[in-house]
C-alpha cells in the first residue's frame, strides 16, 4: 500500500529520469509501468521508505537519551522526596545494608570523591601524554611511521575495559606496591607520607588503589584525547605553519606559539571528552581501585568509585527498595556529570568552527 | 511412469511417513519420560555455601540419576527471596533466617520456613604471615573493625608490628559480611554496631584471602575453607589475656572458637518426596564427608 502511495507521489512529481532504462522486475511484476520515458526506478520507488528510515536513525539515539533519562528517573523518582540530600553529598557514610534495627546511611561524599579522584589523577597522566602524541603524530611524524602509529593507538581504544581491569589488577597493582612500600622508619617512608604518595609510612597498603586505577583509567582515556587533538591540530590551515615557518620558527615553536593557540579550543574538548570516558568508567575501576568507601588523601589509598558501587551492588537488591532506587540516583548524579561535560566538550567545539572560518 | 506420478507417489509416501512419525513420536517420549524422569532441585543462597552446594550437587547426580540438583549463589538474602518467589526449592544460607524473612515466606506461600542444620563454619581472621601478631582478642577486633573503633595501626596492638591497619572484607550483602559484623562489631546503647569506612569490600571470599597474602599490613575476615600457604590464621580468644584459640574443627563444633557459625539449609513448608531424599543425604556420613572435603567443618558423628 504504502509503496503504491510513493509511487504515486513520484509521478506527481515528474518521471525519474528522461534516458531511457531497462524495465525493472519490480516494475513488470507491478503491471504500472507501460512507458520507459515514464517508468520510476527500483530506486526511485524505494527513495521515501529508505528516507523514512534514515530520518528514524538520526532520531533514534535522540530518544534513546530520552528514554534511559526517562527509565533512570523513574526507577529513582520515589526515593528523590525521602533522600536526605545533604546527608546524601557531605556524609561518606554509606551502608546500604544495616543490620537489623539499624537505620541504613546513604552518604555518598566518599563515592564521589572516588570518583573525581580517579578521574582526576587519569586527567594528569592521560592530557600530557595525548597532546603529546597528537602533536608528534601531526607535526613531526611521516609516512609510515605516522599512518602506523595512528592505527596502533586506535587498537589501544578497541581494548575491552574488563581486560584493562585485569591488566591493572594482575600487573600495574603488584607493581605500584612494590614501587609504593617501605620499611617503616626509612626515609623513603617518611618521603611518601610527606609528599602524600601514602597514607602510612610502610607505604601503599595493596596494589588496587587511587593510582592504578588513574593510571588505567588514563590509558583507556589516551586514544580519544589523541585522535581529537590530532583532528584539531591538523584543522588548523597550513597557511598558518607557512607563515611561522617563514618568519623563522622552528617545528617546536610552531607547535607552541602558533599552533596551540589556534587549536586551543579543540584540544581543550579533547581532554573533556577524554574526561568523560574517565567518569563513567566501571569495570576497569571495579578491579584496579580497591573498593574501598574513603576519602582518599594520599595517591596510593584505595578508594571506590560511584560507578563501581553501582555495579557490585545493583544485582544484590530488591527492586523498587530504597537502596534499589539510591543506587539509580547515584546514577542520575554520573548522567548529569556526564552530559554536562560533554555538553561543555560541545560548545568549546562549536567555538573553534566558528574561529576557523572567521 | 509418468513425471505426475511419480510426483504424486513421492507426495504420499512424504505424507504417510509424516503421519506414522507424528503418532509414534509423542508416545515415545511419553515412554522415556515415565522410564526415568528428571526432576530438578534447585538450590540458591550463600556465597559461603556455593562451592559446597556444588560439591553437594555433582555427587548427588552418581547417587540418584533422575534428579539434577542446579546450585547458585547470590548471597543468603537472596536465596531468602528466593524462596519467597518460589524460584528455588532450596535456600542455602551461612546465617539464621531473620524474623521478618520467616513472616514473608509465610504471607506470600503460606507455609513456614523449615531448617536444617548441615555443617559448621568457623570465619578464620586471616594475616600476613610476615606479621608478628599471632593472636588477637574478640575485643581487639571489635577496635579495629567496627565504626567508631579505637584501633588504626599495629603497634596499638603490639609495638613489635608497624603500620595502619589494611583491612579486607566482604560486599555488603554477602553473608559473611553480616555475620562477622553481629560477631565481631557487638553492640553499643542496645544497637548493632556497623563496621567502619575504609575498608576495603572485596566480592569473593577467596579475593580477601589473596589481598591479604600480598599486603604485610592487612588483616582480613572469610571462610576456614580458603587458607593458603600465604596467610595466617589468627588465634583468636573471647578476652585479651585468655588464650586464643586456633580455628579448627572441633572447637568449631564445640562452639570454643568464638567465630563459628552453623550452616543451614531452608525450604518453604515440608519438602517434596526428592527434596527430602536430598537433604537426608546430605545429612548422611556420604554427604557430610563432602562438608569435610570442602573445607568447613561437618556435623557431630
Amino acid at each position: 500500500m504504502s509503496q503504491s502511495a510513493t509511487v504515486e507521489s513520484k509521478k506527481k512529481l515528474g518521471p525519474a529520469g528522461t534516458i531511457e532504462r531497462p524495465v525493472t522486475w519490480v516494475g513488470r511484476m507491478s503491471g504500472r509501468v507501460t512507458n520507459a520515458r515514464g517508468k520510476i526506478r527500483l530506486l526511485d520507488r524505494f527513495e521515501k521508505p529508505i528516507e523514512w528510515l534514515i530520518r528514524i536513525c538520526g532520531w533514534s539515539s535522540i530518544i534513546g537519551v530520552c528514554a534511559i533519562f526517562f527509565f533512570i528517573f523513574r526507577e529513582a523518582a520515589p526515593m528523590v522526596p525521602k533522600l536526605d540530600w545533604v546527608h546524601f553529598f557531605t556524609s561518606p557514610r554509606w551502608i546500604p545494608n544495616p543490620a537489623p534495627g539499624n537505620e541504613a546511611s546513604f552518604g555518598a561524599l566518599a563515592l564521589l570523591a572516588g570518583t573525581f579522584s580517579t578521574t582526576f589523577i587519569a586527567l594528569i597522566l592521560c592530557v600530557p601524554i595525548g597532546l603529546g602524541a597528537a602533536v608528534y603524530i601531526s607535526e613531526f611524524a611521516k609516512g609510515k611511521v605516522r599512518e602506523t602509529l595512528k592505527i596502533v593507538i586506535e587498537l589501544l581504544a578497541a581494548i575491552p575495559s574488563i581486560v584493562w581491569g585485569f591488566i591493572g589488577l594482575m600487573v600495574l597493582g603488584p607493581i605500584i606496591q612494590q614501587i609504593f612500600s617501605a620499611a617503616p622508619g626509612s626515609w623513603w617512608g617518611h618521603t611518601m607520607v610527606m609528599l602524600r604518595l601514602a597514607s602510612s609510612e610502610t607505604g601503599a597498603a595493596q596494589g588496587t588503589n587511587l593510582f592504578t586505577g588513574g593510571a588505567i583509567l588514563a590509558l583507556m582515556s589516551v586514544p580519544v584525547v589523541v585522535s581529537l587533538s590530532e583532528d584539531a591540530l591538523r584543522a588548523v590551515p597550513d597557511s598558518y605553519r607557512e607563515a611561522a615557518l617563514a618568519l623563522g620558527a622552528n617545528t617546536w615553536e610552531t607547535v607552541r606559539r602558533v599552533l596551540f593557540p589556534a587549536a586551543r579550543n579543540g584540544l581543550l574538548a579533547a581532554c573533556m571528552l577524554g574526561m568523560g570516558r574517565a567518569i563513567g568508567e566501571t569495570m576497569a575501576v571495579l578491579l584496579a581501585t580497591g573498593h574501598n568507601n574513603r576519602i582518599p588523601t594520599a595517591l596510593t589509598d584505595p578508594v571506590r568509585t560511584m560507578t563501581a558501587t553501582i555495579a557490585a551492588e545493583m544485582g544484590e537488591t530488591v527492586h523498587g527498595d530504597s537502596h534499589y532506587q539510591v543506587l539509580f540516583i547515584l546514577g542520575i548524579v554520573l548522567f548529569v556529570i556526564t552530559c554536562s561535560i560533554n555538553v561543555i566538550s560541545d560548545i568549546i567545539v562549536k567555538g573553534i568552527k566558528k574561529g576557523n572560518k572567521a | 511412469m509418468t513425471k505426475k506420478a511419480k510426483l504424486l507417489t513421492g507426495i504420499s509416501i512424504g505424507a504417510a511417513i509424516t503421519v506414522i512419525a507424528m503418532l509414534a513420536l509423542p508416545r515415545a517420549g511419553d515412554a522415556s519420560t515415565t522410564k526415568k524422569k528428571v526432576v530438578e532441585i534447585r538450590m540458591k543462597g550463600s556465597d559461603t555455601m556455593i562451592q559446597l552446594a556444588t560439591a553437594w550437587a555433582e555427587a548427588y547426580r552418581k547417587v540418584n540419576k533422575n534428579v539434577f540438583v542446579n546450585a547458585n549463589g547470590g548471597g543468603s538474602g537472596t536465596g531468602f527471596a528466593a524462596l519467597q518467589n518460589n524460584s528455588t526449592d532450596i535456600c542455602n544460607a551461612s546465617r539464621e533466617i531473620k524474623k521478618e524473612e520467616v513472616e514473608k515466606v509465610k504471607s506470600v506461600t503460606g507455609k513456614e520456613a523449615k531448617e536444617f542444620t548441615v555443617a559448621h563454619d568457623a570465619l578464620a581472621v586471616y594475616s600476613n604471615p610476615a606479621n608478628p601478631i599471632k593472636e588477637m582478642s574478640v575485643e581487639e577486633l571489635r577496635e579495629i573493625w567496627a565504626e567508631g573503633g579505637t584501633i588504626e595501626t599495629w603497634d596499638q596492638i603490639n609495638p613489635a608490628m608497624k603500620g595502619k591497619i589494611t583491612l579486607f572484607g566482604r560486599q555488603n550483602n554477602s553473608g559473611t559480611y553480616e555475620y562477622f559484623r553481629e560477631h565481631i562489631c557487638g553492640k553499643k546503647d542496645g544497637k548493632q554496631r556497623e563496621f567502619r569506612g575504609g575498608i576495603s569490600e572485596m566480592n569473593g571470599s577467596s579475593e580477601v584471602v589473596e589481598n591479604v597474602a600480598r599486603t604485610p599490613t592487612g588483616l582480613g575476615y572469610s571462610g576456614m575453607g580458603y587458607k593458603t600457604p600465604k596467610v595466617n590464621w589468627l588465634k583468636v580468644s573471647n578476652k585479651k589475656g585468655e588464650a586464643g584459640v586456633e580455628p579448627g574443627a572441633d572447637v568449631a563444633r564445640s562452639g570454643k572458637y568464638p567465630i563459628s557459625r552453623k550452616l543451614y539449609l531452608y525450604t518453604a513448608g515440608d519438602p517434596s518426596p526428592e527434596v527430602k531424599a536430598f537433604i537426608d543425604w546430605i545429612l548422611s556420613p556420604a554427604g557430610q564427608k563432602i562438608v569435610d572435603q570442602e573445607g568447613f567443618v561437618s556435623l557431630k558423628k
